[in-house]
């Protein structure tokens, strides 16, 4: 930036930018305005407050919405350009503007900037300027300005040590929370619960006359005739529980609970539906006192049986962190699970799948016994779900329920639930199946293993997609990983080096067979690769089609990589058999082979120095 | 099945005069008046011209030979393609000028050995491309035959194009790519590729490239005798495919004879030849294609140009496949995509697939172009 500085001395810069700010092209207007920056350090701090920032003021008034919106940005970050923070009030009147446009975007933008530059701002400044334009705004008649000030607050208020002014402010926000138009009130909802949370961070600030402002405004809202602003109510009123726990205050407690079940019951779906996915959330801030608890487990069942399948599936999610909250271990028998019963049969697969998110975290809250006689047939229920991702979920999460009762109670199902899986139409299924079978293998142990799945790992081989081919290879390796080389050997080698010639005539499987192997090579050991792996892969070299040749002459680098290891033991082999059959490569008749022999020889040839 | 959102090329041209739009830029006058007006060919600017990138002003006496430092550039930009993001101008230039000396090369009849994997139509969808890929696996690993329709319609047409092309310098023995009535610069200059090249270059420079490129793509292939793949179809003037062989293709796609059928006609079930309701090409009847597929000894033709929902169709008795390799065409057709694998010993496999996952669509935040609608 500072050679830009020096070369642009003579070339009248703020010219220059009014030029491209004029041009006919949107985009070129952008351009210009995304390098503000380099113009405003070229100016110096002094011509930029007195001659860049008036000529912006007047740019924000006559553009696109695209170039507000750069220029919105851009100020945001330019408080040392106009000479540090001394300086910074000049960039509040051109935001101040922008934070009127009509267009979201750019307001969101403006407010973002203003709030970064009121961090930087003095007492004095945020008191004598910062103040009065969020009055401005809130004043104004037209609903963007009002919009726009409701994301202000929040940098002022916990910086007014005042009672007399705070009270101010607060009372001028409970206008914005009562205005005519929805959009304003929609927005001082949003913006509520920041502002409760930082008083909850401060909380030798807040008066009791603040308080009650505050509750005015919750009134208002859980109040309001538009859902899309009632529906708001749930976050401010976690935020206000917050408050008072963090306070020690329960003298609300009941109230509070009164509003909670009041939302939970609301007729809007919208205001149930955000109810339910913030249920833990809410339900915690109840937590220590076990009658209110107890209160909320009506509710929580009317939920689970709402008519709109969005709230039963937000509530689906939260089926098990409820259930943690609850002290009595009776009830997460008695009244939760007969719910997750009935969600577990819901009509709508989006229900099910979110139940089957968390719904084995139930099995930390009871017994071995319990689980195994009131939750496991939910689960292996799930796992014959038609819906393949129900399915999918439960097995993802089965660790825990592994860690209770072992995985010996499940295997009946679990098998032909990853059967299906595996041959699934849709191969991101399959995709996601093959996954999980390293977890499973884990926890299997190999004796089970062996007996029910290595017959469909190798299966996936043969694939007709190619990612699933990969997916596979890659799978064998990790199984390799797990088990043993010689478990390799004896499983999986043996058995892939005996495969139906038939299937071999058709190249994309010789091409899986010889991935397989390659990839196998870094995790077995040295005698199977110098005596099964590799007389194959040789006898591939002379190989009627050109991609399996190149890909021989790669995999040649990978077995010499690893005989390497084995000192002097091998190098008669790479030597007499892998070195001469790669010679032979690079003088082949297709072009991708001599090229891809020759980086594998020079490769060997690094590797043996 | 024969559902095909193309307007006939004469009525697109004439009827529907590419409008200034808000990508113009100044700086290029001359071209933009140039889209204003209708291309007539006499009217054309000499901007307009064929040639006029210079791709092709010193063209080589002999196909382009890899060497370690172009091996290293071109990984390097399939690379970066791979990812969706477009090569610098000078790049796209620098690989043209290779292409050319690869394309030139080619025979009219591109022959080509099994095993072969043969896709119809990509229309941009560049992460459909990709997912493509997935599925039959990456070049050069497996070999590809593209039967055209690169660019037009979709989102990425630059970065399909690009990355297909700079495959085909990479690996000329892997892959290769037929021209469809989509690479022809006024086809384009209705349907998509064209804006778009000016809303990501800022200028028609790279657009005057590619099409200047596109007159060198082979417009047929052979797979071992006995698989006849194209873009569009048969044509009235062509018996043999020797004939195809003497057409000189290094041209603009012309409005009527042999080569423009190749690249325009469509199969159809009445017999004998029709007039194709695109306005270009002809319809053919199974007759035609018995007599064809017997007069050659073809066992079968392949061809794309029409969407198809299943993503491939047989025709007149296994005669005819057509391949469409855009899923959820102009994403909104809810159509599957096929490509056929034929291996070694001439076995055919179908392998159909839905669009990839998207992250996301672009954020568009002005007016959809109207080629979307």
């Amino acid at each position: 930036m500072a050679s830009e500085s020096v070369e642009g001395k003579d070339l009248y810069p703020l010219a220059l930018l009014m030029d491209e700010l004029k041009h006919d092209d949107i985009a070129n207007r952008v351009e210009a305005m995304k390098k503000l920056d380099t113009i405003a350090t070229a100016l110096g701090p002094q011509r930029t407050r007195d001659e860049l920032i008036p000529f912006l003021m007047e740019v924000a008034q006559d553009d696109e919405d695209e170039v507000f919106a750069v220029l919105a940005d851009e100020l945001g970050q330019f408080v040392p350009y106009v000479g540090g923070p001394e300086f910074a009030t000049v960039l509040l009147p051109p935001l101040e503007i922008l934070a009127s446009t009509e267009e979201t975007l750019v307001r969101d933008k403006a407010v973002g900037s203003l709030n970064k530059i009121a961090e930087q701002l003095s007492q004095e400044q945020l008191f004598h300027d910062f103040i009065p334009l969020i009055e401005h705004l809130a004043t104004a008649d037209w609903f963007s300005s009002k919009v726009s000030s409701c994301g202000l607050f929040k940098s002022v208020i916990p910086r007014v040590k005042d009672d007399g002014l705070r009270k101010e402010l607060l009372a001028l926000y409970l206008q914005m929370v009562q205005d005519e138009t929805p959009m304003v009130r929609r927005t001082a909802a949003k913006n509520l619960p920041a502002l409760i949370d930082l008083l909850t961070e401060n909380p030798e600030l807040s008066t009791n006359e603040d308080w009650d402002y505050i509750s005015n405004m919750f009134q208002k809202i859980i109040n309001d005739s538009q859902d899309s602003v009632k529906y708001l109510t749930v976050n401010c009123l976690i935020s206000i529980l917050k408050f008072f726990n963090t306070k020690g205050d329960h003298s609300h407690s009941k109230d509070l609970l009164d509003s909670a079940t009041k939302l939970i019951g609301d007729e809007a779906w919208r205001v149930r539906y955000m109810a339910a996915d913030k249920f833990e959330e809410l339900a915690a801030q109840f937590s220590d006192n076990e009658a209110y608890m107890a209160e909320l487990i009506q509710p929580f069942l009317n939920l689970c049986e709402d008519n709109e399948s969005d709230v039963r599936k937000a509530i689906a999610k939260q089926v098990a962190g409820f259930a943690k909250l609850l002290q009595d271990p009776s009830d997460v028998l008695t009244k939760v699970l007969p719910a997750v019963q009935s969600l577990s049969m819901d009509e709508s697969e989006a229900v099910r799948a979110s139940l089957a998110l968390t719904v084995t975290n139930l099995v930390t809250l009871m017994s071995k016994e319990e689980a195994i006689d009131h939750l496991l047939p939910i689960l292996l229920n799930m796992l014959k779900d038609e819906f393949p991702d129900v399915r999918l979920n439960i097995i993802a999460n089965l660790k825990a329920v592994n860690d209770v009762i072992g995985i010996d109670l499940l295997s009946e199902s679990l098998l032909p639930a990853i059967t299906e899986l595996a041959k699934d139409v849709n191969w991101r299924v399959r995709m996601a199946i093959i996954d999980y079978i390293p977890i499973l293998a884990e926890q299997l142990g190999v004796q089970f293993f062996d007996q029910q799945l290595s017959d469909l790992c190798l299966s996936w081989l043969w694939d007709t997609v190619f990612s699933i081919r990969e997916a596979a290879v890659n799978n064998l390796k990790k199984l390799t990983e797990i088990f043993g080389s010689d478990w390799c050997r004896d499983e999986i080698i043996a058995k892939l080096l005996k495969f139906d010639s038939q299937l071999l005539e058709n190249f994309v499987y010789r091409f899986t067979l010889l991935s397989a192997l390659t990839e196998l090579v870094p995790v077995i050991s040295l005698t199977v690769v110098a005596n099964q792996i590799l007389p194959f892969i040789s006898h591939l070299a002379d190989d009627g089609v050109p991609n399996i040749r190149f890909n021989v002459a790669k995999s040649y680098a990978v077995i010499v990589e690893s005989l390497i290891k084995g000192g002097a033991h091998y190098i008669d082999t790479i030597n007499g058999t892998i070195l001469p059959s790669l010679k032979k490569l690079t003088q082949d008749e297709d072009f991708d082979v001599k090229y891809f022999a020759k980086q594998s020889l020079n490769q060997c040839n690094e590797l043996l120095k | 099945m024969d559902l095909d959102l193309d307007v006939p090329m004469h009525d697109a041209i004439e009827d529907q005069p590419v409008t200034q739009d808000e990508d113009k830029n100044s700086g290029n006058e001359n071209e933009l008046t140039a889209t204003t007006t209708s291309v007539d060919e006499d009217e054309e600017k000499d901007d307009f011209k064929p040639g006029s990138s210079g791709i092709a002003d010193h063209k080589s006496a002999k196909p382009l030979e890899l060497n370690n430092s172009n091996i290293n550039q071109l990984d390097q930009w399939i690379d970066y393609l791979g990812k969706c993001q477009i090569l610098s101008e000078d790049d796209v230039a620098r690989l043209c000028k290779m292409a050319v000396d690869v394309l030139q090369f080619e025979e009219n009849v591109k022959p080509i050995n099994v095993p072969v994997t043969i896709c119809g139509d990509v229309h941009g969808q560049f992460h459909d491309l990709m997912e493509l890929f997935r599925i039959g696996g990456p070049c050069p690993d497996t070999n590809y035959l593209f039967m055209g329709d690169y660019v037009d319609r979709g989102y990425y047409s630059v970065e399909t194009v690009s990355y297909l092309v700079a495959m085909k310098v990479r690996y000329p023995h892997r892959i290769t790519i037929l021209r469809g009535n989509h690479e022809s610069r006024q086809i384009t200059q209705v349907y998509g590729f064209y804006d778009e090249c000016l809303r990501k270059y800022g200028s028609a420079s790279v657009w005057k490239m590619f099409t200047d490129l596109f007159d060198y793509f082979p417009i047929t292939a052979l797979v071992d005798n006995k698989v006849f793949c194209l873009h569009g179809g048969l044509s009235p003037m062509i018996e043999t495919i020797d004939q195809v062989r003497e057409l000189n293709r290094i041209q603009e796609v012309p409005h009527e004879g042999p080569m423009c059928d190749l690249l325009w006609s469509d199969p159809d079930d009445r017999g004998g030849w029709g007039i194709s309701p695109r306005g270009a090409g002809f319809t053919f009847g199974q007759d035609i294609s018995e007599q064809f597929n017997h007069t050659n000894d073809l066992s079968l033709i392949a061809r794309a140009h029409q969407l198809v929902m299943e993503g491939y169709a047989w025709s007149h008795q296994q005669n005819v496949v057509t391949i469409f390799s855009a899923p959820n065409y102009c994403y909104r057709c809810g159509n599957q995509a096929a490509i056929m694998e034929v291996d070694e010993n001439h076995n055919r496999q179908f392998l159909q697939y839905d669009p990839s996952i998207r992250p996301g669509e672009p954020t568009v935040s002005r007016k959809t172009p109207d080629y979307f609608l």
